[in-house]
């Protein structure tokens, strides 16, 4: 480790001031003094110092050399290092002076222990400089008669001291001044130089611990010169074509030396240089004609030179000028193609002709016409048709055929050879094989393998597969022997359509076709997907095919995932070509999320989440449940239907209640017409349908007792009176449905309690008189649905025919009626007694009346009337004023009253055409 | 002659007569653009005619290619001694006229006094080649100049500088015929040139 010890050299002198003997002389004096004085010491050497002190201070203040202590700034120095040379002298020794640090002070430890500084020194430490090394000189030519020599060296190292360099150079009887650099150490230039004598160059360092000499270089200046590059250069064209003529002034002296040049020139637009072989340039001159250019070509020339003997440098090279050759004839004939639109006409073509401009160094000149030949091969005798055309394409209507096109460029000097393209009828030939394509940077490469046919050339087609636009040829020709092309200006991610045509001498090759991509990406989206159909456990999903622009890529596959809100992921890859799928398995009435991924060989891009909800019923299973449940309801339906259809005759005993038949009664036993009893078991014998023409019913509210006081019953027994001796069967009749319920009597049609009821309805029904089937009408009762008590007696006779069950139910349902309807039966009755008092309030012969209103025309007994009308009052009478609750004794009492009554029911006497109901 | 028998000797004698070669003609060239600044500067007529100026040897001698090599170094030498001086005087006068003013001038002139020098260097490289002894110069310092007019001056350096252009073509021919390797080379006359 070094210290820096490039110390400013500052004198430093601490006086330890003792006032002298003659102090009042006013002098300062020392104490002592340190040798050396400020030395420079050179790194890693050794060093001693002395302290030296006064005599005069000995005395004066008893001080001693073993008293001094030294010190290096403000570090003392170990007493090992101190050496009393005698009372007055001490040294200190360093065996490394790269310990030392400024100041070195020699101080003295006075009485009382008191330091006190005697002298210091400053300590400069470095190291003498190296020998300079690598001297080189260069000598620019700055004009044309102005020279500066500029030599380099390397200074070595570091020496941590004030260093001179000095640049010397002599001839051996004169001596230069010295070059001293400014700023640097290691160069200098010197602008007085001589040349043509041999001058001795070297480089001096010195510094306060030694001084260097470089290596002397003797050289004449003219051998280390670099010149200034040739001025004024002008480019002009020759009479050739393929000549241009370079000319320049040289700005250094012959009589200085004599130069040789280097030419270097480029096509226009081009960055690598071409160079004329140095050997024709290698003698003195100021100008030059450079040969083999092309014709029409623009060329920059740059040109430089150096010492002819090529001792020395080269020049800069010099700035840059451009000439143009002269024109030539093109070189090569255009290559041409053609497109041939056959749609508009089976017998005829549009043939475009299309062809490409002539490369410039093709062209060689301004191409002012193409010539266009066209010769029909399958007419020897149609003439030949030529047009002059100025654009790079031409348009032909042509009759289907074989065509021979041949194509010139002329320019302002001629013609190119001409380029010729059969047009075959059709492309008969054997086509290529294994066409395949391969990126290479930023070009494709086409590649495939030749058909056995020997071909003349091959045609490449490409275009820009777009969706949105027509595809845009571009061509390029391949010779025969060639079976790959590189395509340029492919753009990246763009998908590409070529096509590759042999050409034979004879005829054409059909194209094949690939599609390629010189760079693939991801898709640019992802595929859009939704749901075509939804069911419980599937869900078709479907989407579109991306663009072409959209692709980026050839698409290698989908990928579906699918997930439910909260569960994993699923994923499906599905063949690119489908547009598509149909995800089963599915959970039925749950929320899936679904997005689709297209990827390309480069990367994947998925499109936008779509929701579906599956359904909660497959399909068909609503269907399955309903239709059986339908079925089974139809079913239930129909067998009700049948079962009641079969069970009619048990319904209707339920809903209608089989009410005894007047005609079995035992008026119609008595009637010596009727037949036996047990032949009347069925109306329909005696009474078929459509015998009966209406039905009367009579309804009598029995629950108003009041209404049907003692007094206002009084009339009635007068009527009862007055009616039994009347005619007429339905007053009687109606009388007695007073006592049941009028509503239950109105409709045979009413459920439940309505039909219950009908235990308190008495309906009397019509009186057939009209003959069955020609047959003498039988003056007969027919009574339907009637509950009257006073025929129970015939029910229950007619009960017991038919059977025991009918008899209890019987008695069952008066029993239910009974016990059930006791509101019901006082109300009805009311409301019907206040019809029936309402009629009664007027006249109660006016009520009579109302009974057989429709009969009054008709000539009706009274007294049989009256009969019928006091049995019926007086059962009306007893429901009503007995109590609602009718109990099966009075059910059964009425048998006992009945038995009274048949003398009051008589056979009646009616019109021919049978009894018609009110 | 006989360290110019010796390879290295050869070879040192055609180096110095080559270089002298350039060294003539280069210092011909710079002497002849010299000129021109010198006659512009001083304002003199080029085509001034300048008679033979006192102290300048002449080029032209009579029987040059008679010469003896040593002979042409003498006279060769002589006479560029005898421009170092003048140039100098020159170079000295006109810094005293245009001091600082016109240091184009100065320089040219300064170089030129350079190459003067050193081709009497050459000179007398190739003497010691031959063995010859080198002459001293006439005395320590050459003769003082008489004192001139300041226009008699400029004739004097326009005198002075056309007779260097010419010995610096002479030179030139005098080491062409030196450094042909002919033995009888210091006694033998070389090509029958004139200056």
């Amino acid at each position: 480790m070094f210290f820096r010890w490039n110390w400013v050299a500052c004198s430093f002198c601490l006086v330890l001031n003792i006032c002298s003997p003659d102090a009042s002389g006013g002098l300062v004096q020392s104490c002592g003094h340190i040798i050396p004085e400020s030395p420079v010491l050179a790194l890693g050497s050794n060093f001693t110092a002395l302290c030296i002190l006064n005599e005069t201070c000995l005395d004066f203040g008893n001080i001693y050399a073993n008293q001094i202590i030294w010190k290096i700034k403000n570090r003392v120095v170990p007493k090992e290092q101190y050496r009393e040379i005698n009372r007055t002298v001490s040294s200190v020794t360093f065996n490394d002076t790269s310990s030392l640090a400024t100041p070195l002070t020699c101080n003295i430890l006075a009485d009382g222990q008191i330091e006190q500084n005697i002298y210091g020194i400053t300590v400069t430490v470095g190291l003498a400089p190296e020998k300079p090394k690598n001297l080189s000189c260069i000598v620019h030519q700055m004009s044309r008669f102005t020279y500066v020599m500029n030599c380099t060296w390397n200074p070595g190292r570091h020496t941590f001291l004030d260093t001179e360099f000095r640049l010397r150079y002599s001839w051996p009887e004169e001596v230069f001044p010295d070059c001293i650099p400014k700023g640097v150490n290691n160069s200098c230039t010197v602008d007085d130089i001589q040349f043509f004598v041999n001058t001795e160059i070297w480089v001096e360092a010195a510094n306060a611990l030694g001084k260097a000499e470089s290596d002397r270089l003797v050289v004449d200046p003219v051998d280390i010169v670099k010149p200034l590059s040739p001025q004024n250069v002008s480019v002009s064209s020759g009479i050739l074509p393929t000549i241009l003529k370079l000319s320049w002034e040289n700005r250094i002296s012959d009589a200085v030396m004599t130069l040789k040049f280097n030419i270097r020139y480029r096509i226009i637009g081009d960055t690598s240089w071409m160079e004329v072989p140095s050997e024709d340039t290698a003698s003195p001159r100021t100008s030059f004609s450079v040969q083999g250019l092309r014709p029409y070509t623009g060329y920059a020339f740059s040109i430089r030179c150096m010492k002819e003997d090529g001792v020395g440098y080269w020049s800069d090279w010099s700035e840059e000028k451009t000439g143009i050759t002269t024109e030539d004839e093109p070189s090569k004939g255009p290559p041409i193609w053609r497109i041939i639109d056959a749609s508009h006409s089976p017998a005829s073509w549009t043939v475009h002709l299309m062809w490409k401009a002539l490369k410039p160094f093709e062209a060689n000149g301004v191409i002012l016409q193409y010539e266009v030949t066209v010769r029909d091969k399958s007419s020897l005798s149609s003439p030949l048709k030529k047009y002059n055309v100025t654009s790079t394409n031409h348009t032909l209507q042509l009759p289907k055929g074989t065509y021979e096109v041949t194509l010139i460029a002329r320019n302002s000097v001629g013609a190119s050879p001409p380029s010729v393209l059969l047009i075959p009828a059709s492309n008969s030939e054997a086509p290529v094989k294994n066409l395949r394509t391969l990126p290479k940077h930023d070009k494709l490469w086409v590649g495939w393998t030749a058909p056995n046919n020997y071909v003349l050339k091959y045609v490449i087609e490409w275009c820009l597969v777009s969706s949105s636009s027509d595809c845009i040829i571009e061509w390029q020709i391949a010779l025969g022997d060639v079976q790959g092309v590189d395509l340029k200006g492919i753009k990246p991610f763009k998908c590409y359509l070529i096509t590759v045509y042999p050409l034979y001498a004879d005829g054409q090759g059909s194209g094949q076709s690939v599609k390629a991509y010189l760079k693939q990406d991801r898709p640019s989206k992802g595929p859009t997907v939704q749901t075509k159909k939804v069911g419980k456990a599937e869900a078709v999903l479907t989407w579109n095919h991306l663009t072409v622009e959209e692709q980026n890529g050839f698409i290698r596959n989908y990928t579906i995932l699918y997930k439910t809100i909260d569960g994993n992921e699923t994923v499906v890859t599905v063949d690119p070509s489908k547009t598509e799928y149909t995800l089963s398995s599915l959970t039925s009435d749950t929320l899936y999320t679904v997005r689709m991924m297209a990827s390309t060989d480069n990367g994947s891009r998925t499109g936008p989440d779509f929701t579906f909800t599956t359904q909660k019923f497959g399909k068909g299973e609503i269907e399955a449940i309903v239709v059986p449940v339908c079925l089974a309801f139809l079913l239930i339906v129909l067998l009700g239907v049948l079962f009641c259809f079969n069970k009619r005759d048990l319904i209707k005993k339920h809903i209608w209640p089989i009410v005894p038949d007047p005609s079995k009664s035992n008026i119609a036993q008595w009637s010596p017409q009727v037949p036996a009893k047990h032949n009347f078991n069925s109306k329909d014998q005696m009474y078929p349908e459509g015998s009966f023409t209406d039905v009367s019913v009579v309804e009598i509210e029995a629950d108003d007792k009041k209404s049907f006081s003692e007094q206002d019953l009084k009339p009635f027994d007068l009527l009862k009176k007055e009616k039994s001796t009347s005619e007429g069967h339905s007053s009687g009749i109606g009388g007695s449905s007073c006592m049941s319920s009028p509503r239950q009597s109105v409709s045979d049609s009413d459920e439940g309690e309505t039909t219950q009821n009908t235990s308190s309805t008495v309906q009397y029904s019509t009186v057939v008189l009209n003959g069955y089937r020609d047959q003498t009408p039988v003056q007969v009762f027919s009574r339907s649905e009637s509950t009257q008590p006073l025929l129970d007696s015939e029910e229950k006779s007619e009960d017991h025919a038919g059977g025991a069950d009918s008899t209890a139910q019987r008695q069952q349902y008066f029993r239910q009626n009974g016990g059930q309807d006791e509101n019901n039966t006082d109300r009805p009755c009311f409301e019907r007694a206040k019809q029936i008092t309402h009629a009664n309030e007027g006249d109660l012969v006016g009520f009579v009346q109302l009974q057989v209103s429709g009969q009054s025309s008709q000539p009706l007994g009274l007294g049989m009337e009256k009969n019928t009308q006091e049995a019926a009052l007086s059962n009306v009478l007893q429901t009503c004023t007995e109590g609602q609750t009718v109990r099966p004794e009075t059910v059964e009492e009425n048998p006992l009253s009945v038995d009274d009554m048949p003398k009051s029911y008589l056979p009646q006497t009616v019109r021919q055409g049978g009894y018609m109901p009110q | 002659m006989a360290a110019a028998d010796s390879p290295s000797a050869a070879l040192r004698r055609r180096d110095l007569c080559s270089r002298g070669i350039r060294l003539a003609g280069k210092m011909r060239a710079d002497v002849v653009d010299l000129l021109d600044i010198y006659v512009e500067q001083q304002g003199l007529d080029a085509s001034v005619s300048v008679a033979a100026v006192e102290g300048v040897p002449l080029a032209a001698v009579e029987r040059w290619d008679e010469q003896t090599g040593t002979q042409r170094l003498l006279e060769n030498l002589a006479a560029y001694r005898a421009f170092r001086a003048l140039l100098a005087q020159m170079l000295e006068e006109q810094r005293e006229q245009l001091g600082e003013a016109d240091a184009g001038l100065g320089r040219a002139l300064a170089a030129v006094l350079l190459q003067v020098s050193a081709f009497a260097y050459h000179l007398e490289e190739l003497l010691r080649l031959e063995s010859r002894g080198i002459p001293g110069e006439e005395g320590d310092e050459p003769p003082p100049l008489p004192r001139l007019s300041l226009f008699e001056q400029k004739l004097r350096g326009l005198g002075v500088l056309r007779e260097l252009a010419q010995w610096a073509v002479r030179s030139a021919r005098d080491l062409r015929q030196l450094a042909k390797p002919s033995p009888a080379t210091g006694t033998a006359p070389g090509l029958a040139e004139s200056p």
